[in-house]
Formats: C-alpha cells, sequence, structure tokens
C-alpha cells in the first residue's frame, strides 16, 4: 500500500467520523428523550381545574397538561392554531367560528370535539348548566362575559356567539380558563375535579402529594409530537432562599422568580443559565385626583420628574424591571408605543413645577403601600425609595403599610380622603390591555363602581378604550391604545414605576426552557441531558 | 380515674366551643376579603358581588357561623375557599407531616434534654455544666429560622450529606428511608429551644432534689452514688419536666410553622400560614380546631402522666 493510498484512507476515515459526528450533532439539536425534570415554584398549584384558578403561580403549570383552541406562538402574542386548526370571525364581529383538531384524545381516551368544547363553555357560564356545581369560575365572566352562547355545528366545527362585540375573545381563549378539560372526567369526579386533571397536553397528571410535588408523565399520543421529558415534578418551595438552595443543591433543575439579590450570584456562575423575559406587567402608583394636591396636573408632573425610576429599577430590583412610560407593558408590542411624553429624572424642574402650583415648600401626602403581593415586586423597599426621592423636592410622603388582603379590600374602596397615593400592579396575562384598562381607567369604574380608585376620568380615553373593544382589526386596535397610552402619559393619573421582567436559573443540562411573556411556560420542547 | 378523664373530655366541647367563637370573630373582624383575594386586584364589582354570594360570605356573621357550626356537628368541616377539597382531607393529611415533625423533634429534646440536664446536674460546677448550660443559653436564643438556614448550608449545600427541604426527594419514591432524611434537619432545627429548656429545667429540679433531707439520709444509709440518682433523685426531679415536655409538645405542633416554611415541610403549620393570607376561612378554622383538640388531649395525657410518676397525685 503506498503512502498516498494509506493517506487517502485516512482523509476518507476522518470525513466519515465527521460525519456521523455532524449527524450526531444533528441529533441533540432536536434535543434527547427522556428524563426527569424538577421545577422549584413558589407555590403549589391550589386547583388542577384551570376553569377556577385566578393565581399566575397555578396558571404557569397547566399548559404541560392542557390545550386550549387557540395559542401564542413562542415568542410572543401572536395568536397560533392549538385545538381549533382555523377559526373566522363573522363582520358584525359576533359569530367565532372554530374548525377543530381531529382525532384527538383527551388523557382519559375520550375524544375531544365540538360537544367537548361546548361542554367547557357552558360548565362556567350557564349557571344552570348541570355541572356549574364544580365551579366557582372567578374569571369566566370577566373574561368571557360576553358569550351568548356556545353553539356545535358538526362535531369538528363549534360557534361562539358574542351578545355584543368583544374583539379580546380571541387572545382570551389562550388564558387558563380557556383550556378545554375532559367532559366525562368532569362528570365522573364533580367538585374534585380539580384533584384529577384531565386534557389533551402534552403531559398526564400521575402524582399530586399536597405541599411535596405535583408529577406529569408524558403523554405519547400528543397531537404536536409527544414530548422528548418521561417526567415534570413541580415543587412548591415557598421560601425564595431555600428554593434558591435547592437549585445549587441540585434538588431542582431549574427556579423561577430568581430573588432579586440572588441575580448577580446566579449570572456569575457559569453552572446556570439566568433567562429573562419581559412580562406583562405593570406596578404604579395611583394618585388621588378628588383631592388637592395631585388633583393639580403640575403636581403630578412634579412627582414624576422629582422620582428616580431608573434607579429603582436598577438598585431595588436589580434589573428585574425596567421602567415604564405608559400604562401598556412594552412586551404587548401591538398595542405599545414609545412616543409618549416622557419624565426623565430632573429635581430642579420638578420644584419649579412644584412651586408653579402653589406649592413652593412642598407638601405632605399619604402614600398607601401594601407589604407584599402578586405582582408587587419589593413594594416597600420601591416605596421608601419614592418617599427619599420626594423628600428632595419637599413632598413628605406618609407611608402607611397594609397586609395584601387588607391593602386590597382598602384599595377597591377607593381614597376617598384618606389617601393621596396608592401602589398597585397588575399582569396582562391575556397579552390585551382591553380587561384591565377598562377597570383602571375608564371613568365608569371610577371607586366604589370598579378599580379607578384615583377618580380618573378622561372623556377622550372612555371613547378610545370603548372604541378599541369594539374593533375587531388587532392593527386598528393598536393603533387606539397607543392614543390611550399617549393620553394617559399627559393626564398622568398615575406615577408609572416599571415593568417588571420575569427570570428563572437553569441548570445548564436543562434545554429549551423559555419563559413566554404572557407569563406561561411551554414544556412540550423542553429537554435534558 | 376514668370519671376523671370523662370530666375533662367534657371541658374539651365547652374549650372548642370557645375557641371557635373567638377563631370566627377575629377572622372575619380582621380587615380583607376571601373573594378578593381570590380575584386579585382587578376585578369587576358583579363579580366580586357573585363569587361572594357563592361562597355565602354575603350573609350576615352569626348566619354563617351557625351554618359553619351545624356542618361541623354533623362531621362535615367544608371545603376550602382556595382549592375546593374539604377542609378534612386537607388538615388531615398536612397534620400528619406536623405530628411527625413535632413527635421526631420532642423525642430528640426530651431524651437529649434530659439526659444532658441530669448529667449537668450530678456534675455541678464541672465542664459538661458548663458547657451545657451555655449551649443551652445559645439555642434557646437563635431564631429556628435562622437556625434552619444555618442548617441547610452547612449539611446540605457544602457537605452535601442531608437533604434540606421538601419531605421526600423529588426524584425518589418516598420511601421511609427517604423521608428520614427528610426529617433530620427540620426535626434537629425544631427541637433546638425545647432541648434547651428541657435541659435547664431538669438540672434545676434534680438540683432541688438532690438537697433534699431524703436524698441525704439514703446517701448516709450507704446507698451507691448511680443507684440513688437513677432510683431516687431523677424520678422525683421528672414529675416537674413531665409537665414541661407536655407544654412543648403542644408548643412544638403550633410552632413549627417557621421551620416548616423554611425547610418546605408540608405541614399544617405552613398551610394554615398561606390560608390565613389568603383568607380561606374553612381550613383556618379546621385547622386551629384541629391543633386545639390535640392540646387539650396532649396536656390530658400530661396529668394522668403525673399520677404514674407521682403516686402521691391521684384523679379520683
Amino acid at each position: 500500500m503506498t503512502k498516498q493510498r494509506i493517506l487517502g484512507m485516512v482523509w476518507v476515515l476522518a470525513a466519515a467520523a465527521l460525519l456521523v459526528l455532524a449527524s450526531c450533532t444533528q441529533l441533540s439539536g432536536q434535543g434527547k428523550k427522556g428524563g426527569t425534570f424538577v421545577l422549584g415554584l413558589v407555590a403549589e398549584p391550589t386547583s388542577l381545574d384551570p376553569a377556577q384558578l385566578t393565581d399566575i403561580n397555578s396558571m404557569r403549570i397547566l399548559s404541560s397538561v392542557y390545550d386550549t383552541l387557540v395559542r401564542f406562538d413562542e415568542g410572543g402574542f401572536e395568536l397560533k392554531p392549538a385545538l381549533a386548526t382555523k377559526w373566522t370571525v363573522s363582520s358584525d364581529g359576533l359569530t367565532y367560528t372554530f374548525e377543530l383538531r381531529k382525532n384527538v384524545k383527551f388523557h382519559d381516551g375520550t375524544p375531544f370535539n365540538a360537544a367537548a368544547v361546548k361542554f367547557n363553555f357552558d360548565r362556567m357560564l350557564d349557571p344552570k348548566h348541570e355541572f356549574a356545581s364544580t365551579g366557582p369560575f372567578p374569571f369566566a365572566g370577566f373574561y368571557y362575559g360576553s358569550v351568548k352562547e356556545t353553539k356545535v355545528t358538526d362535531d369538528s366545527t363549534v360557534q361562539i356567539i358574542l351578545k355584543t362585540p368583544y374583539s379580546p375573545l380571541l387572545n382570551s381563549l389562550t388564558l387558563n380558563q380557556g383550556r378545554i378539560v375532559s367532559p366525562d372526567a368532569v362528570k365522573k369526579y364533580g367538585k374534585d375535579y380539580g384533584q384529577h386533571p384531565v386534557g389533551t397536553g402534552p403531559f398526564k397528571l400521575v402524582e399530586w402529594q399536597h405541599g411535596v410535588r405535583v408529577v406529569v408523565e408524558r403523554n405519547n399520543d400528543y397531537w404536536d409530537g409527544a414530548p422528548l421529558l418521561d417526567k415534570i415534578v413541580f415543587r412548591p418551595i415557598p421560601d425564595e432562599q431555600t428554593r434558591f438552595t435547592e437549585l445549587k443543591s441540585g434538588n431542582a433543575d431549574a427556579i423561577v422568580d430568581v430573588p432579586p439579590d440572588n441575580v448577580a450570584q446566579v449570572k456569575s456562575d457559569n453552572r446556570y443559565q439566568y433567562i429573562e423575559q419581559p412580562g406583562p406587567h405593570i406596578w404604579w402608583a395611583t394618585f388621588n385626583l378628588d383631592k388637592k394636591p395631585f388633583s393639580d396636573l403640575k403636581v403630578r408632573q412634579a412627582v414624576m420628574y422629582a422620582t428616580n425610576r431608573d434607579a429603582i429599577s436598577r438598585d431595588i430590583l436589580k434589573g428585574t424591571g425596567t421602567t415604564a412610560n405608559g400604562p401598556i407593558p412594552p412586551s404587548i408590542k401591538w398595542a405599545y408605543t414609545d412616543d409618549v411624553t416622557k419624565y426623565p429624572y430632573d429635581p430642579n424642574k420638578a420644584k419649579q413645577l412644584l412651586a408653579d402650583a402653589g406649592y413652593p415648600n412642598g407638601f405632605s401626602a399619604v402614600f398607601w403601600v401594601p407589604e407584599s403581593g402578586s405582582g408587587m415586586q419589593s413594594p416597600k423597599s420601591m416605596a421608601t425609595a419614592i418617599q427619599g426621592d420626594l423628600a428632595k423636592v419637599g413632598i413628605k410622603l406618609d407611608i402607611k403599610t397594609f397586609e395584601w388582603g387588607a391593602y386590597l379590600t382598602k384599595y377597591n374602596a377607593g381614597f376617598g380622603t384618606e389617601a393621596d397615593m396608592g401602589a398597585m400592579s397588575f399582569m396582562l396575562d391575556p397579552g390585551d390591555p382591553a380587561p384591565y384598562l377598562g377597570l383602571v381607567a375608564d371613568s365608569a369604574a371610577a371607586a366604589p363602581n370598579g378599580f379607578n380608585a384615583g377618580g380618573y376620568k378622561s372623556a377622550k380615553v372612555d371613547q378610545l378604550l370603548r372604541q378599541a373593544v369594539a374593533t375587531t382589526d388587532q392593527a386598528q386596535r393598536g393603533k387606539i391604545y397607543q392614543q390611550v397610552e399617549q393620553e394617559m402619559a399627559k393626564d398622568l393619573p398615575w406615577l408609572f414605576v416599571d415593568n417588571q421582567i420575569q427570570n428563572a436559573a437553569i441548570t445548564t443540562k436543562v434545554h429549551n426552557l423559555k419563559l413566554h411573556p404572557s407569563f406561561y411556560i411551554f414544556f412540550d420542547k423542553i429537554w435534558i441531558d | 380515674m376514668s370519671r376523671y378523664i370523662l370530666q375533662r373530655l367534657f371541658g374539651l366541647i365547652g374549650v372548642l366551643f370557645g375557641v371557635s367563637i373567638v377563631l370566627f370573630l377575629a377572622l372575619h373582624l380582621a380587615p380583607g376579603d376571601p373573594a378578593q383575594l381570590l380575584l386579585g386586584p382587578l376585578v369587576r364589582p358583579d363579580d366580586l358581588a357573585r363569587l361572594r354570594q357563592e361562597l355565602g360570605l354575603d350573609r350576615p356573621l352569626p348566619v354563617q357561623y351557625v351554618t359553619w357550626l351545624g356542618q361541623v356537628l354533623q362531621g362535615d368541616l367544608g371545603r376550602s375557599i382556595a382549592s375546593h377539597r374539604p377542609v378534612l382531607v386537607e388538615i388531615v393529611e398536612r397534620f400528619q407531616a406536623t405530628a411527625l415533625l413535632a413527635g421526631a423533634s420532642l423525642l430528640i429534646s426530651a431524651v437529649v434534654g434530659i439526659t444532658v440536664g441530669v448529667l449537668a446536674a450530678i456534675n455541678r460546677g464541672g465542664w459538661i455544666d458548663r458547657a451545657s448550660m451555655v449551649l443551652a443559653l445559645v439555642s434557646m436564643s437563635t431564631p429556628s429560622f435562622w437556625l434552619g438556614m444555618v442548617f441547610i448550608i452547612v449539611f446540605s449545600l457544602v457537605l452535601g450529606v442531608l437533604p434540606g427541604s421538601g419531605m421526600i426527594s423529588p426524584r425518589g419514591d418516598g420511601g421511609v428511608l427517604d423521608v428520614l432524611a427528610h426529617l433530620v434537619l427540620p426535626a434537629l432545627t425544631l427541637a433546638a429551644v425545647p432541648t434547651a429548656v428541657i435541659s435547664r429545667l431538669t438540672r434545676s429540679s434534680m438540683l432541688e432534689v438532690i438537697g433534699l433531707d431524703y436524698v441525704r439520709t439514703a446517701r448516709g444509709k450507704g446507698l451507691s452514688e448511680r443507684r440513688l440518682v437513677v432510683r431516687h433523685v431523677v424520678p422525683n426531679a421528672l414529675i416537674g419536666v413531665a409537665t414541661l415536655v407536655g407544654i412543648e409538645a403542644g408548643y412544638l405542633l403550633a410552632g413549627a410553622v417557621l421551620v416548616e416554611t423554611v425547610f418546605a415541610w408540608p405541614g399544617l403549620g405552613s398551610l394554615l400560614v398561606t390560608s390565613i393570607l389568603k383568607r380561606d376561612f374553612p381550613i383556618v378554622q379546621g385547622g386551629v380546631m384541629l391543633i386545639a383538640v390535640s392540646y387539650v388531649l396532649i396536656n390530658l395525657v400530661t396529668d394522668l402522666a403525673y399520677a404514674y410518676l407521682d403516686p402521691r397525685i391521684r384523679y379520683d
């Protein structure tokens, strides 16, 4: 054998080896099958009946067991087919027709069809329905109150008919209340259905040890391709420091809501991936517009200029928030605009405005703040920072704190003459500002008729909000909400503070875990080394 | 004796009745509305009103109380507002975990506390005495949540020998050994304070008894020191300690809250805390009643233990 020949053979072998290697990499690009993934959550789900849920923590895990008719794409708020393959909206905006995916089965083997969809909506919305007693369904009216009836056209076509046009309907169908449960399972378990969830999702429930863990396993018949993981274990770990140590000790493969103080540590440790995703969240302080001094626009402008909001996001929230400039979070791209009046930190300008308004020496004001609360981030430290900033321009804030439950009752009753400012936050998980703005910014919702606690009244905003709900075209609606944002940034009914960035710390062996802007998590594409 | 027990059990009814009224008032008169908390910040007033009606919260307080009491008398503690599960199922499940934790802690604190107390007393002024009393002072002054965190860091994170959270390993099958391994750190944490208290009391009551005339007489009679301590001093000194152990048992059942939270132990304490925050009235009422019952029963057992330990005490 000549030297050249040998060399040639070596080349051929090397090329073959490379090819094999390349195909291997490709394989791992699609992910490895098998393994158990352990996710540390802040609490255990209250129930696994999606129609009953009201808290984000419980809602986050349900996409493992259930599907919705339509769902968002992986990175944003664009609607994609799920259990419905196609849908059309009638020109009057009253009839939504869905073509359903065929040959889909619930985990209990019963077929998913138009009758199942009808059962789901009727159970939630018709108080006389045979299984309405499996409720209560607290959010059904809020999101689907405009539904008149659900009609089965044929086995795989269903129509949702509205009383009045309600364009946020499709987005609202992506919510947990829109997750389709097995009618047979509801009939079988009745009031205990929440402990025995049966959906069509990528995983099925195998075990729920209360306070300990929820275990789901792969649904091999999943219509969108069987997931890669064998099992997911959801663990409730309420104490945030314990949650963090459980990640470090390997008893959790990932944790959500890394405390701001641990973010730097996770980022600098190469055993973990730190991921972030702006959520549809907003934290603000409502001004009491019904009484002096905040009835004066100049005073509100002064507070905006005097508050160093960038410093709050940077130093207190350690980058788990970004400065908010209006009532709509930037993650809802289709309805958001950056083109609003801005109020950069400028204490001198604030002092000037206060003097112009007749308060050259400032004033005292009462600021209500909850001690904690869903979406409230670090309310006391944030309020104290605002207090410190305002003191520099002569405004003395008297912070009154309340336990969350007591706070909600008080805030909901309105400020009256008791308070001048009150902190609040919200997560717009449908990816649509409609349901929330109608409750906090519409004059019809001024306390005690709604959650507009500061008594904001703007004829223009009212008109825009109502017009947006009646418009079906999303691009057009987006333009209307952008105007709402501009109006509110001018009127300043609130001190806009920050938009939270959700985060998670994940060990490097976990792949494809992504946080969705809606706050939900998709589990079917995750795999583990 | 049996008449005494019956009387005490009869008294239990009165205690429970009192507890239920105070609890009911405290829960309902405190600000905060379960319906509002379920629905979160943004809710339409009519949705809120409907949910309040569905939960029966719109009725006058006395009506709500009587309805609840009527159900309880029929053995129905209702359903949780948050999870809709039957209250009895939920609290019994959690109570088992708490009882396991509290029982283990009580065992540790009684065995270690009494042993250390006895050793300290018979070596009064020696190094065992001084070291154990300093240690007792330190563990009494250490907040349990801090001690728990230190244990987690040392034994779970740095040494990696014991699990630091939960009751079973996330990937495990939850067998007996698995649970025991998870029990060690929380049980030691929870036992720290009662161990110290018991050891100090054992020591002082031992010293008191050692100073009594009959002990001197016994010693004068030529009894060996060992026999004297085991047969004559310890049994008498333990009468007071028995009361304390009883009190500590109640304290452990009710006071495991912080430790349960730090270790994510699925006990009744952590369930009650989250339920209070959610104003999940049925769970709080059921859970506190269960704790009250066990507290009263433990006290009864303690009182009966007196009669056994001290023949002078009779319940006739």
